[in-house]
């Protein structure tokens, strides 16, 4: 046994190099991040490649025939389509929503504190619970919703089985759900605008609402990019909550792309061609990344 | 080397040594996890027949009754039950367990759901010789029931029951409309043909007061293809599907048998959109006196009407065919099964099937015919009174996509449902069907 204070050898001495204090802090997070992220990336892509279905025969190669049946698939198209339209209908108001509420404890409404807990308290339940709760909230007979447009005589939705209206009600009970995190982001980036600016606005003779627009609103800009890239992302992902809600339903009307994955797989039991779908949706995610990305660094400029 | 002793002035913790020592900890946990999670599904000791099944509320209550009956049948062999929620899911888990050769030592399964199972070898054939030794034989079961055990030469399934889709119907408006025989039971002669069973509808709509009879299928994934497939069996329509397509099917009985459904819910004489929890209430309440349904409901209707009655379902078109599926025990793969648990799992299967008589209190018609035929069986009623259903029954079709709890039967549930609220004629929906049928038929098996 060496004692721990003997000179290190040039051998130890390039071992440690190799290893520099960084990649060994590195390191716990590198070995995850391959075994549960690269790898299961590739064993994916592999798959998409093959026949593999959830049976006990061995998987053939067949080329691309996965991704050119994929792309002629309408339920796909159409399971896409849906996810496309969640992002866009629940994108605005998760923003929107978030930087008024944000805006109105900011300005100092009485009792911060409860708003603050209020807003963002419903982003720290499970989906399961949020799925049960809504559930009971959507039921056409006895649900609080339903009951309170009965009384105001407005009379009843369907919410959850109409397919004109799940996609809202999805949207409605992810709002409420996960515009907290929103809200947090833009509370702190509301604190951290420089009081001078206001102050030196005051001096000029600047109201309330004309500091809000031309620096409150103006110095969020930055802010504002990072959440609804944030959300676009979270969005695209959406599948707990319609599958806990819905299930795709009315009519598959609701059903995001990962769950038509979900249903093509492990329902299906056709392994290798989910995998070349999420693999199609992948590569689409990828182009709206880039489109974004590149938009935003020619309006930097 | 030699053992020193502690030497006196041992260093104190260093930051090094301390996530030195925590990265250690957290790899030994993971591992541990990893290897534990391999192991424990297998762990079992050598008399525990381990079942999967879907059976919860009253079902479940049951099947504990059996397995404690079937107890002195099995001497030395304890059956271990692991209840999973009924639905897609449940097929989900156990496709997944077989594939990998870890799953129990044998399952309750659709009988539907065979031909997407066998084929792709998630299944282990029964020795029919081991369970001809423990009493069980095939000419025990009804003919239509055990042909759609078989799979290439040998026997993947073991049914349990019948659960056929039937009518139920409360006595007395049923009698003021002269719809019941001398014996009080249902007249489903009076239900023959398309124009009489409307009839009858109309009969028992003035004996109740309110509406004739109930069927409850918005937004259900199964019940419009349950009515549908029966209804066209009888017309005697063909119904082939040849791999890669296209479906051989007659468009035109379809498209009869989907106006005929349309008039049935005609909103008048009978309700018009009703779901499936809605039919229930609907009939338990007596707002109907009759309604079409799965015998499963049998606990609930008898608790609301404690003689209420069943029938088989009348024969509208010509050809007695009654929609059922069918609980069935299977052999989930093991790569390399042992000999003497097999034998354990056969015995432990041929006991459950004689316990049977329990079994039956649920509403199924056991599948073991030494039970529906002792007296004590005959006195069940309404269950004797529709037990004649089982040599008719007709199951989904034979292919790998379709059976209970799968996207074939919603697929199709989606179209009647269009057509049943009047939002697309009967002729358009056969040929959507159609349509489907040749998408699904058009996907490689997974077999």
């Amino acid at each position: 046994m060496s004692s721990p204070l003997a000179p290190a050898t040039p051998g130890s001495r390039s071992v440690r190099r190799l290893l520099s204090p960084g990649l060994l802090f590195a390191l716990p997070f590198l070995v995850l991040f391959a075994v549960f992220m690269l790898w299961p990336l590739g064993q994916g892509l592999w798959m998409s490649l093959t026949d593999t279905s959830l049976s006990a025969h061995t998987p053939d190669f067949i080329g691309l025939d996965n991704f050119s049946e994929a792309v002629r698939d309408a339920e796909m198209w159409r399971a896409l389509g849906h996810t496309v339209w969640f992002t866009a209908l629940s994108t605005v108001p998760l923003v929107a929503v978030a930087l008024g509420m944000a805006l109105l404890v900011h300005t100092g409404l009485p009792g911060q504190w409860v708003w603050r807990l209020a807003f963002f308290a419903p982003y720290l339940l499970p989906v399961g619970v949020v799925g049960l709760l809504w559930i009971w909230l959507y039921q056409p007979d006895l649900g609080l919703y339903n009951h309170l447009l009965d009384g105001v005589g407005l009379g009843r939705v369907a919410w959850l089985s109409d397919p004109s209206v799940a996609m809202s009600a999805i949207v409605l009970t992810t709002l409420w759900w996960t515009v907290g995190f929103n809200f947090l982001l833009y509370l702190a980036a509301l604190q951290s605008v420089p009081d001078h600016l206001y102050e030196a606005a005051a001096i000029d003779g600047a109201g309330a609402w004309r500091r809000l627009w031309s620096i409150t609103l103006p110095q969020l800009g930055r802010i504002t990019t990072v959440v609804t890239v944030l959300q676009i992302l979270a969005s695209l992902k959406v599948f707990d909550q319609v599958y806990l809600l819905t299930k795709g339903g009315p009519d598959n009307s609701t059903r995001p792309v990962v769950e038509y994955v979900y249903d093509v797989g492990f329902t299906g039991y056709r392994l290798g061609y989910a995998s070349a779908i999420s693999y199609v949706f992948f590569a689409l995610v990828v182009l709206a990344s880039a489109a974004q990305y590149a938009a935003l660094r020619r309006r930097e400029k | 080397m030699t053992v020193t002793p502690e030497p006196v002035g041992r260093p104190g913790p260093t930051r090094r040594r301390a996530l030195t020592g925590a990265l250690a900890a957290g790899a030994a946990v993971l591992g541990a996890g990893a290897l534990s999670g391999c192991g424990s599904a297998l762990a079992a000791d050598d008399r525990t027949v381990r079942l999967w099944d879907l059976f919860s509320g009253a079902d479940g209550g049951l099947l504990n009754d059996m397995v404690r009956r079937a107890g002195p049948d099995m001497p030395g062999t304890r059956i271990e039950r692991t209840v999973l929620e009924w639905g897609t899911p449940y097929y989900t888990k156990l496709a997944m367990a077989s594939a990998g050769g870890r799953g129990p030592d044998v399952a309750v399964s659709h009988m539907s759901r065979l031909a997407g199972y066998a084929p792709t070898g998630l299944l282990d054939p029964w020795d029919l010789d081991l369970l001809a030794e423990y009493g069980v034989r095939p000419g025990d079961f009804a003919d239509a029931v055990w042909s759609r055990t078989r799979f290439e030469g040998a026997t993947y399934a073991v049914p349990l029951d019948t659960h056929p889709f039937i009518v139920f119907y409360h006595p007395e408006p049923a009698a003021r409309a002269g719809l019941l025989t001398g014996d009080g039971v249902l007249d489903t002669e009076a239900f023959g043909s398309p124009d009489s069973f409307l009839a009858a509808g109309r009969e028992l709509a003035k004996a109740s007061g309110r509406q004739g009879i109930a069927f409850g299928y918005v937004t259900d994934t199964a019940q419009c293809w349950r009515l549908f497939y029966g209804l066209y069996r009888q017309t005697g329509g063909t119904f082939r599907l040849p791999e890669g397509g296209p479906a051989e099917v007659d468009a035109d009985r379809m498209t009869e048998v989907i106006a005929f459904m349309t008039k049935l819910v005609d909103g008048r004489v009978n309700p018009r959109r009703l779901d499936y929890a809605a039919a229930i209430a609907a009939f338990a309440n007596r707002q109907t006196a009759m309604i079409l349904s799965g015998e499963w409901e049998l606990g609930t209707f008898r608790a609301a009407d404690p003689k209420v009655g069943a029938a088989p379902f009348p024969t509208v078109f010509g050809t007695p065919a009654v929609y059922a599926d069918s609980h069935a025990f299977v052999l989930p793969r093991r790569p390399h099964p042992d000999a003497g648990h097999r034998r354990r799992t056969h015995r432990a299967v041929a006991a459950l099937l004689k316990a049977g008589q329990i079994w039956a209190t649920a509403g199924h018609i056991p599948a073991y015919r030494p039970v529906t035929a002792t007296a004590a069986y005959a006195k069940l009623r309404p269950q004797a009174d529709y037990a004649r259903a089982q040599s008719s029954v007709v199951l989904d079709p034979a292919v790998w996509f379709a059976g209970a709890g799968s996207d074939f039967q919603n697929a199709m549930c989606q179209v009647l449902q269009q057509a049943l609220l009047g939002d697309l004629a009967p002729d358009r929906a056969a040929r959507a069907m159609v349509r489907r049928l040749d998408t699904f038929l058009s996907k490689p098996s997974p077999a």
